[in-house]
């Protein structure tokens, strides 16, 4: 029973917001009004009874616009003069006023009936602007994320290619030298009569161990990429020792003979500086670097000195110095970054690709994995640079699986 | 006893700098060696070298820079090298006067090859020209007449076909780019159109090449331009690139 009054609410609600029920609900509000007030004739005013029509015409103006008020306000006035102006009964009008009764209803009810409907239609162009608006703003918005989307994606393709830019050329650069060394000696093989080829014992040592240290090199520079890798994905494993920390340095500094020659290296370790469970290795990859650093961007010549001292809650610090140009303060964060010099070139918008620059990147990371830190600041008497990093002492028990893994 | 030809190798990367000044000097050449532009320049200045070997990515000065600096002041052979993904400084390199390049890494017989070639251009230039005619390798043009000889036997060219001729004689054992050869014989307007240049490159080789489809005389260097050998006789292989 519920159910079919819903259904017949809902059809009649349907129907009712059709033009077509406009015009036929001003005729029936207008008879309605008519047969409602037409008996009490003699007992009301005019006056109520014109008002009472215009009521419904301006309801019908609301809700069904224009041209059902319109017809209203005819019906409206006809009925009116028919069944409540003297005489009753017909269309003829007795007393003078009346006419200017008639003519003002009239006149009022179809403009009432045309603003009122005016009025409806403007608010629903206002609604409808107000969402067109909304649906263009939202274009708008989307438009402005691909674009931004499209930009990014552009400036990671960039940084993409710098990198692989950088990285072919960290990998072509050794085996330039390697495939000059090697043809060079099996040309001395190969004869071909077609010059003399004046290679002696040592020509032939020299180029061999080219051969040689270009090879080291280029498995250095895959270790990295791989560290590098390793750290990214947070999968560094530290193997931590007891060790001496002037063992670890000795280690670094001998590995950097070849490249500090022409430089000359102190070291000034603290007196009674206590043992370290490090990874050692990492360690000392890391002083190599700094080291490695110094050398590379300090004139021929200059000193180079490595320092070891205790440091404030169980660390100790050790740092390198060298006299060279500095870095600018603004660059102190971002050497660290990965692949800096190759972004620093991209930016710079060089077409030279000039090696990739994990160095910093990887020390950071094993410095951090550790539990230190590690930060630049300028090198003693203003000038140059001095990097330290600290890693604490550490005082665990070996782990079973540490003691195992020796 | 003649003197050894002097070469001067300019590179950045000990490690190059060190296997060259080896190999070169093996094979009878006198090697200096600078690690950036600025010191090449100096050394210019007091000790003539016949060539100049020259990586194009380095330091402050780059290799393109130092080429034009010696083109300023010297005719002298300049042959790069260039390592893969750097064309468009390549080009630019050949273009500012680098006779040759040699692509990273190299075989040393490639950068020999390379060596030989630029210090015959340099030796025969000045001997093989009168302003009549001009003899080189296989190849015979009478400037008056504008007739050629190969092999001593008249080749038919047309007016245009003949100035590609003569360009290249002039021009042999260099590499010479699109956009100079374009220059050279149509003139500015000329140089983006490398498909009119490979047309005219394609008729000249009907005529004197013996086999146009394994060119000797006219070599293409992909991407580049052209190389002229007036001899034929180098085998097109030395100069291939290894990759």
């Amino acid at each position: 029973m519920v159910d079919l009054n819903q259904s017949f609410m809902k059809a009649l609600t349907g129907f009712a917001k059709k033009r077509g029920a406009g015009y036929l609900l001003a005729v029936l509000g207008i008879a309605a009004v008519v047969a409602a007030l037409a008996p009490f004739n003699n007992r009301i005013n005019t006056t109520t009874v014109a008002l009472a029509l215009l009521l419904v015409v301006l309801f019908t103006a609301a809700l069904w616009g224009s041209r059902p008020a319109l017809v209203a306000s005819v019906l409206g006035m006809l009925c009116f003069n028919f069944f409540f102006l003297p005489p009753v009964g017909t269309f003829t009008i007795q007393d003078p006023q009346n006419w200017v009764a008639l003519t003002a209803f009239f006149i009022t009810a179809i403009t009432a009936g045309q603003l009122s409907a005016r009025a409806q239609r403007r608010a629903e162009e206002a609604v409808a602007g107000r969402r067109e608006i909304e649906r263009l703003y939202e274009e708008l918005r989307a438009a402005f994320e691909r674009a931004s989307h499209a930009e990014a994606l552009r400036q990671s393709e960039r940084l993409k290619s710098a990198l692989l830019d950088a990285v072919t050329h960290d990998l072509r650069t050794p085996l330039t030298s390697i495939k000059a060394s090697a043809t060079t000696l099996l040309d001395e093989y190969n004869g071909a009569g077609r010059e003399l080829i004046m290679l002696d014992a040592e020509g032939r040592q020299e180029l061999l161990e080219v051969i040689d240290e270009e090879a080291d090199r280029l498995n250095r520079f895959i270790e990295n990429l791989v560290e590098l890798a390793r750290i990214e994905a947070g999968e560094m494993s530290l193997r931590r020792r007891w060790g001496a920390v002037d063992e670890i340095i000795s280690t670094a500094l001998t590995r950097a003979e070849a490249i500090t020659r022409q430089h000359k290296v102190e070291v000034e370790i603290e007196r009674e500086m206590p043992s370290v469970r490090v990874d050692a290795r990492a360690v000392a990859e890391i002083v190599y670097t700094l080291v490695d650093n110094a050398a590379k961007y300090s004139p021929a010549g200059t000193r180079i000195k490595v320092v070891a001292k205790r440091a404030p809650e169980q660390m100790i610090e050790i740092a390198v110095e060298d006299e060279g140009c500095g870095i600018p303060e603004e660059l102190r964060e971002r050497v660290f970054d990965k692949f800096f010099r190759a972004t620093y070139n991209m930016m710079a918008d060089s077409n030279r690709p000039a090696g990739i620059g994990m160095g910093l990147t990887i020390a950071r990371g094993i410095v951090e994995a550790h539990g230190g830190r590690i930060w630049i600041e300028d090198g003693p008497g203003g000038c140059g640079t001095r990097i330290a990093f600290t890693v604490p002492v550490g005082d665990e028990e070996p782990t079973d699986a540490e003691q195992v893994a020796e | 006893m003649d003197e050894k030809p002097r070469i001067l190798v300019v590179d950045d990367e000990p490690q190059i700098t060190r296997v060259l000044r080896r190999s070169l000097a093996t094979h009878n050449y006198e090697v200096r060696v600078a690690a950036e532009g600025e010191a090449a320049l100096e050394l210019f200045g007091d000790w003539t070298p016949d060539l100049v070997v020259t990586d194009l990515s380095m330091p402050n000065m780059d290799g393109l820079e130092l080429c034009r600096r010696l083109r300023a002041i010297s005719q002298l052979p300049i042959i790069v090298l260039s390592a893969k993904g750097e064309e468009k400084i390549k080009v630019e390199a050949l273009d500012a006067g680098a006779d040759d390049y040699v692509t990273k890494p190299f075989g040393m017989d490639e950068l020999l090859a390379r060596v030989r070639a630029a210090l015959r251009r340099r030796a025969s230039t000045p001997a093989g020209a009168t302003t009549t005619s001009i003899e080189q390798g296989d190849f015979r043009l009478d400037l008056k007449a504008h007739t050629v000889y190969l092999r001593d036997r008249e080749v038919h060219l047309t007016p245009k076909e003949y100035d590609l001729l003569l360009y290249f004689i002039r021009n042999h054992d260099k590499v010479l780019t699109h956009r100079m050869l374009l220059a050279a014989i149509w003139g500015g307007n000329y140089v983006e159109q490398t498909e009119y240049l490979r047309v005219f490159v394609g008729q000249l080789r009907k005529k004197i090449e013996t086999d146009p489809a394994t060119p000797r005389y006219i070599l293409t260097e992909p991407w580049i331009g052209y190389r002229f050998d007036p001899s034929g006789r180098t085998s097109p292989h030395a100069f291939k690139s290894s990759g």
